[in-house]
């Protein structure tokens, strides 16, 4: 999905700007402009608008995303069995993808937050950078030096080397 | 000919406006016979009030240039007045689809993944279900795989023959038995 669903993570607080009381008896010239702005630009373009969303009212359909059911994975695949070499390698790059976006999506979770804070972003935007941090490595770990011909297969053999690397350390710790 | 004198003429032209348009005429030297002024100014004339005296401008013909033009414009608004209406009408009176989750229970049609309603009346009239084309990648796949298959078989059973000479591959013709004459083998004195 390319924008973010949650929008709880952007809310910016409640502006403290104080009321001023007024100490000249000359209107704000502001308002003029506001009221012309209105009446000339806003009223028409919105009035228009709205006739369009009451013509599309009248006949409403919909679309919805897609949902792929899952198939037997690259590691359950027989050898030579090329149509589910197909297959997983299609499921892989589905979920490529949709990893790449949900990085893309923390990583807008921690602009907008740096936005929000501005000089106090080292402190109140903490949990979004160790977030970003860690999906950064994981998705390093997994997706990360394939390269631009990286497939299903490259993939599985990157985890395979991981996990030999992980026992080695672990050995390696016991011993 | 007509080349240079109109090279002549333009030189002449030009040569005439600098002169004209350098300070006061009257400080130059006359090189050029006669007129130090933009032909047409020779002599004080009353013309028509604000038009001046009607001048043939040499320039460069643009009819080619214009018909071009016009011609370009003519043939992109010929199909693309009609396409951008047609594109207005439906986005203005159609308009496009609103995103939903999908219903307990409900399988959507192919087309309805799609938003644009001319996106889904193409994917739903013109262009065959994703699940149809999902089945002609794997029909062609599982093709070349047999095909792969078959040919190394065959190879190695070639190879196989070859080596043992027990197939019906690799036979090579031999001359028969019964054509060769053994008469001069047949006595020992010969």
């Amino acid at each position: 999905m390319p924008e973010d669903s949650d929008w709880e993570a952007y809310k910016v607080p409640p502006t403290r700007t104080p009321v001023t009381e007024r100490t000249t008896s000359v209107p704000n010239p502001v308002t003029f402009f506001q009221a012309v702005f209105g009446y000339v630009v806003e009223a028409p373009v919105t009035y228009l608008r709205e006739w369009i969303e009451r013509q599309h009212a009248k006949n409403k359909f919909y679309y919805y995303h897609q949902k792929f059911r899952r198939v037997p994975d690259l590691s359950e695949c027989l050898e030579g069995d090329y149509l589910c070499f197909y297959e997983a390698e299609a499921q892989w790059r589905r979920d490529r993808m949709v990893d790449q976006e949900i990085v893309e999506i923390v990583r807008e979770r921690l602009c907008a937050c740096k936005q929000r804070e501005g000089p106090n972003e080292f402190q109140n935007c903490a949990k979004e950078m160790q977030l970003l941090a860690q999906v950064t490595k994981a998705y390093q770990d997994r997706y990360g030096d394939l390269g631009v011909h990286g497939n299903a297969r490259t993939c599985l053999m990157k985890q395979k080397h991981r996990m030999m690397e992980e026992r080695k350390a672990q050995e390696n710790a016991s011993q | 000919m007509a080349a240079m004198s109109l090279l002549l003429r333009a030189a002449a032209a030009w040569g005439a406006r600098r002169a004209a348009s350098g300070a006061a005429g009257a400080a130059r030297p006359p090189w050029l016979a006669g007129a130090a002024r933009l032909p047409g100014t020779v002599a004080p004339v009353r013309h028509s009030s604000g038009h001046g005296k009607r001048m043939f401008i040499i320039k460069a013909t643009s009819f080619y240039d214009n018909r071009f033009l016009n011609l370009l414009r003519f043939y992109i608004f010929v199909t693309g007045i009609p396409v951008a209406l047609f594109i207005t009408y439906v986005n203005v009176f159609i308009g496009e689809a609103e995103l939903a989750e999908i219903p307990e229970g409900y399988v959507p049609e192919y087309w309805e993944y799609y938003k644009h309603p001319i996106t889904r009346w193409i994917a739903r009239y013109l262009l065959d279900p994703p699940e149809k084309d999902y089945e002609k990648e794997l029909a062609l796949l599982d093709i070349e795989a047999r095909k792969t298959e078959m040919r190394l078989m065959e190879l190695e059973a070639r190879r196989l023959m070859r080596h043992r000479g027990d197939g019906p591959w690799y036979h090579y013709e031999t001359p028969d038995k019964n054509l060769v004459d053994n008469s001069m083998k047949s006595t020992p004195d010969n």
